[in-house]
């Protein structure tokens, strides 16, 4: 599913974006599976929300979230109960937590610039306390899904277990007004008065938390990570927060004059970057592949895109399948520092190198050597998703094109252009084109091969670009 | 707050891990070798010693973990988690305890007794044999600290306290999120000279983790498989052996841009020594359990210490971890898997060592982000702060506990039975992080003096409440 989205797609900058907010509002897809009947269609609609309202306004997006029954299983607000003073029990704070540290405003006071406020005592200020928490999540009590007008269906085998039809994981979850708590909600210097019905809370709520200012800086910076640049200026990250507090027409949140805004900056479009020795990001695993796969045109011949970039064993693993991260923390963080390297004496971020150890930077390169020439090896199209994988069960589905590259495949300089620009927007340094020519060259197809052979010298001439740190990072 | 992150020691360090990752860069396994530097030889080694922490990611259920026994402390522990959604309960029954009570060679006082989780049989038996250990109530602390203190925050508190990420950072390296420096890390920078083979000094087989990188040590990673090759530097993706050695220089020739330089050094740090550590790993032949990923990397631990002899390795650090504890929903139904595949892996795991000849110089120890409520959400707990955690090995001078059995209590009163915890029995640890690690430290071979370098944060603690040894280290 995913793969078609991010390989075929018409609309490329919309499900990129998507994908950069799938890595701040995270659903994982092993993290809801034994939840529901349907999780593949739950994450689904959750995808679909995301692209939806890519271009749109944050705080409908937030509530869109919120209200799906993919998070509502993630985070645990579908099921979750007012307190009983009996028993004991009291609200699972889970989400209350999760959408304060990772969906809005962080745990720390931030300034536009993104860095964080200091008290008196030169420490930074937290944003919240654990009292903030457990008065949120009175607010996320009483939702489950909505089944109205769906009946159970019965499985057609033994044990004949009772499942309700898919309706619900698309839609919105509801609030059932007895299992609310009626007490009274404040935190962040709200108070949300006793007795306040569930649907008016949750809109205070999240007009709080979406109306705070560290929201600006807070997603600025980690939006500017997932595009452009893995420690971006102060500078960058408050222009672009202050267009996210205030657009042109006035209006807060507007996601697509953010990304405007990240995209079309000085910093990512002006000369500095690309002199800069620090400047710009990994690419991240997923999206390498996700480029090949739209430079080169793959197309699942069934329509089922069963392809899974993690599961081959470890030689192979790129430890990023898209929607399916190990936690609500993402596959990387965007704080994270890379120790023992030249980062982390300045405290420069890199999230990306998170993934990036002495069995990962192999793994990917033998990845790579399995689909480049063929695409992936995948589950039989006519197969359920999750059956043992078997030699036997798998087959190539997923083709790429190379007409165009093997037109060229005796012009050694003129192959690795073309590639330089498809796969590396011309930023491959002219020692790496050159080395890359002299490695084609030493074994360069003549007038004596047999045509089949061609698109092994084109794959080799992609095994080489994508390998070559001038691709890995993106300047 | 860390006195080791002045500017002059980090510039000083970083000049230092400067020289080493050229060293290691230029590619011979012979280069790896850090003694010829003239590091301050701080551990003179001749025997073998290793620790290994076991990190449980989300946060482990402290109370369903080392779970009350006597029937007075247990009835509160029942009674303060009984709130239940309408669900399987998330209290363990006192009988269903009967197989897992753990009976120290001397019993606690006040008639204090536990018992394991009922999934961890295995884990039982070794506390009952002498074979591992308990410390009670253990979390990140910057001084001690009472509850009146915490809620007045009248003294310094661990950062972002209740946070996953954070908390995961503070256990490990004393910081929160973009620390670049643990305490694994600290004690490998110790031991690097002792080591034939400094690279293998701090192995992850789980990824980054803070708590490896040291000063001077880096965390080499190894995939649950082994090392991994990079396959076409080697196999027949090139045909030509001139166009491979030009793919493995395009891998491995040094960069300019800071970002790709970093990428390359790690490449340059697997390739260099994928096929020397695959040629010392041991077989193993004690049984591991399957369908256990913990198992699966303390399996590749327990060879990769089976080669230390091939490797020349005195002292090594090893990290793994795994997921799934942050179980704010269905714990009944998921807690026991999680808790049995820690159990079935150490055990296992500490049969390996003992078949290897080294289960007197090994200690595994868990950790975790933090300890969770006492009292329940519905279905679930939520997040918390101290916990319990295990220790195996021979050197663990097993069948005991140490520190104070925390009361059980959620009340929110000035009453004895509230003092430790900071509400809904989240645990307020009354032993620290620091005396915690200074004890592993001890064992290890770090002196007195230097474990001040390794721990910054040590001086806070000392005298009889928090002893900088807490004794279960056979030294």
């Amino acid at each position: 599913m995913i793969w078609q989205q991010l390989m075929s797609a018409p609309d490329a900058l919309r499900k990129r974006w998507a994908f950069a907010l799938s890595e701040i509002l995270v659903v994982s897809a092993s993290g809801i599976r034994g939840t529901t009947n349907w999780p593949s269609f739950a994450l689904a609609r959750y995808w679909d929300l995301l692209c939806e309202h890519a271009f749109g306004n944050y705080r409908t997006l937030l509530e869109a979230i919120t209200l799906t029954p993919a998070m509502g299983n993630f985070l645990n607000t579908r099921g979750n109960q007012k307190e009983d003073s009996a028993s004991g029990r009291v609200p699972d704070e889970n989400y209350a937590r999760e959408v304060m540290q990772l969906f809005t405003i962080g745990l720390l006071q931030l300034n536009i610039d993104g860095t964080p406020r200091r008290g008196v005592d030169g420490q930074p200020l937290e944003s919240y306390t654990q009292d903030d928490v457990t008065n949120l999540a009175r607010v996320f009590t009483g939702y489950d899904c909505d089944f109205s007008g769906l009946t159970e269906l019965r499985s057609p085998t033994p044990p004949y277990e009772g499942f309700m039809p898919l309706p619900h994981v698309q839609r919105p979850m509801v609030v059932n007004a007895s299992k609310h708590s009626t007490l009274q909600k404040r935190f962040l210097g709200v108070t949300i008065a006793a007795g306040t019905p569930a649907k008016e809370s949750l809109r205070i709520a999240l007009d709080t938390l979406f109306n705070h200012p560290n929201v600006g800086p807070f997603l600025a910076r980690q939006l500017i990570q997932r595009l452009v640049t893995g420690s971006p200026s102060g500078a960058y990250v408050a222009r672009v927060a202050a267009v996210f507090n205030h657009n042109a027409t006035g209006v807060r949140g507007e996601l697509g004059s953010v990304l405007r805004a990240i995209l079309l900056d000085e910093e990512a479009r002006g000369p500095a970057g690309l002199a800069s020795l620090t400047f710009g990001k990994l690419r991240e695993p997923a999206l390498r592949i996700a480029q090949w796969g739209r430079t080169f045109k793959v197309r699942s011949k069934a329509g089922s895109w069963k392809y899974t970039v993690s599961g081959w064993g470890a030689d192979y693993d790129l430890l990023q399948q898209p929607l399916n991260a190990p936690s609500v923390f993402n596959f990387f963080r965007p704080g994270y520092v890379p120790p023992s390297t030249a980062l982390a004496a300045t405290g420069a971020t890199a999230p990306e190198f998170q993934l990036v150890n002495e069995s990962s930077v192999a793994a990917y390169i033998n990845h790579l050597e399995q689909i480049l020439l063929q695409g992936p090896t995948v589950l039989g199209p006519e197969l359920p998703y999750f059956p043992e994988r078997t030699a036997t069960n798998q087959v190539k589905d997923m083709f790429p094109d190379y007409s165009a590259e093997l037109a060229l495949a005796q012009d050694s300089p003129a192959l690795v252009a073309r590639l330089n620009l498809l796969l590396c927007a011309n930023q491959l340094s002219r020692e790496t084109q050159s080395l890359i020519v002299r490695a084609l060259d030493s074994d360069r197809p003549n007038a004596y091969w047999e045509p089949q052979y061609l698109p092994f010298h084109v794959v080799r001439a992609i095994m080489l670009v994508m390998c070559s740190p001038d691709y890995l990072v993106q300047k | 707050m860390h006195p080791l992150h002045s500017t002059r020691l980090d510039r000083r360090a970083f000049l230092r891990r400067g020289g080493q990752l050229a060293l290691a860069g230029t590619a011979l396994p012979l280069a790896l070798n850090l003694a010829a530097l003239g590091e301050a030889a701080a551990l003179t080694a001749t025997d073998y010693k290793a620790l290994v922490c076991v990190f449980l990611i989300g946060g482990n259920d402290y109370a369903n973990t080392v779970v009350t026994y006597d029937e007075a402390s247990h009835a509160a522990y029942s009674r303060a988690r009984s709130g239940s959604n309408g669900g399987a309960s998330i209290v363990l029954a006192r009988d269903a305890l009967q197989a897992t009570v753990l009976r120290p060679a001397q019993a606690l006082p006040e008639g204090r007794q536990y018992a394991l989780h009922p999934s961890m049989g295995a884990l039982a038996g070794l506390f009952n044999s002498g074979q591992a250990a308990v410390q009670l109530n253990v979390g990140p602390l910057v001084a001690p600290t009472t509850r009146a203190q915490f809620e007045a925050r009248s003294v310094p508190l661990p950062p972002k306290l209740f946070s996953h990420n954070d908390q995961q950072s503070v256990w490990q390296s004393n910081d929160a999120e973009g620390a670049s420096v643990g305490w694994g890390g600290r004690m490998g920078d110790l031991a690097l000279s002792a080591n034939g083979q400094s690279l293998f000094t701090c192995i992850s087989v789980a990824g980054n983790a803070v708590f490896l990188a040291g000063e001077n040590a880096l965390q080499y990673q190894c995939s649950v498989a082994g090392p991994i090759a990079v396959r076409p530097a080697a196999n027949q993706f090139f045909n030509q052996p001139a166009q491979r050695a030009l793919f493995a220089e395009l891998l491995q020739q040094s960069r300019r841009h800071v970002l790709e330089e970093e990428y390359t050094r790690v490449m340059r740090r697997s390739m260099a020594s994928d096929a020397q550590v695959r040629a010392a790993l041991a077989a193993v032949a004690a049984p591991f359990p399957d369908n256990n990923p913990m198992a699966a990397q303390l399996r590749m631990v327990a060879r990769l210490i089976g080669g230390r002899a091939a490797l020349g390795m005195k002292r090594q650090v090893f990290f793994v971890s795994v997921g799934g504890f942050d179980l704010h929903d269905n714990m009944a139904a998921r807690q026991p898997g999680q808790l049995r595949q820690v159990s079935e892996a150490l055990a296992a795991f500490h049969v390996a060592t003992q078949e290897l000849g080294v289960a007197e110089q090994v200690c595994a120890f868990t950790a975790s982000d933090f300890g969770r409520t006492l009292s329940s959400n519905g279905d679930g707990t939520d997040h918390g702060w101290g916990g319990h955690q295990l220790l195996v090995g021979g050197a663990v001078r097993g069948g005991a506990f140490y520190g104070k059995p925390p009361p059980v209590s959620v009340g929110d009163t000035a009453a004895p039975q509230d003092q430790w915890h900071v509400g809904r029995g989240r645990l307020l640890p009354s032993t620290s992080v620091d005396q915690f690690a200074a004890t592993l430290a001890r064992w290890f071979g770090v002196s007195v003096t230097e474990q001040r370098d390794i721990l910054p944060g040590l001086g806070a603690f000392g005298g009889a409440d928090y002893p900088l040894n807490l004794g279960f280290m056979r030294v």
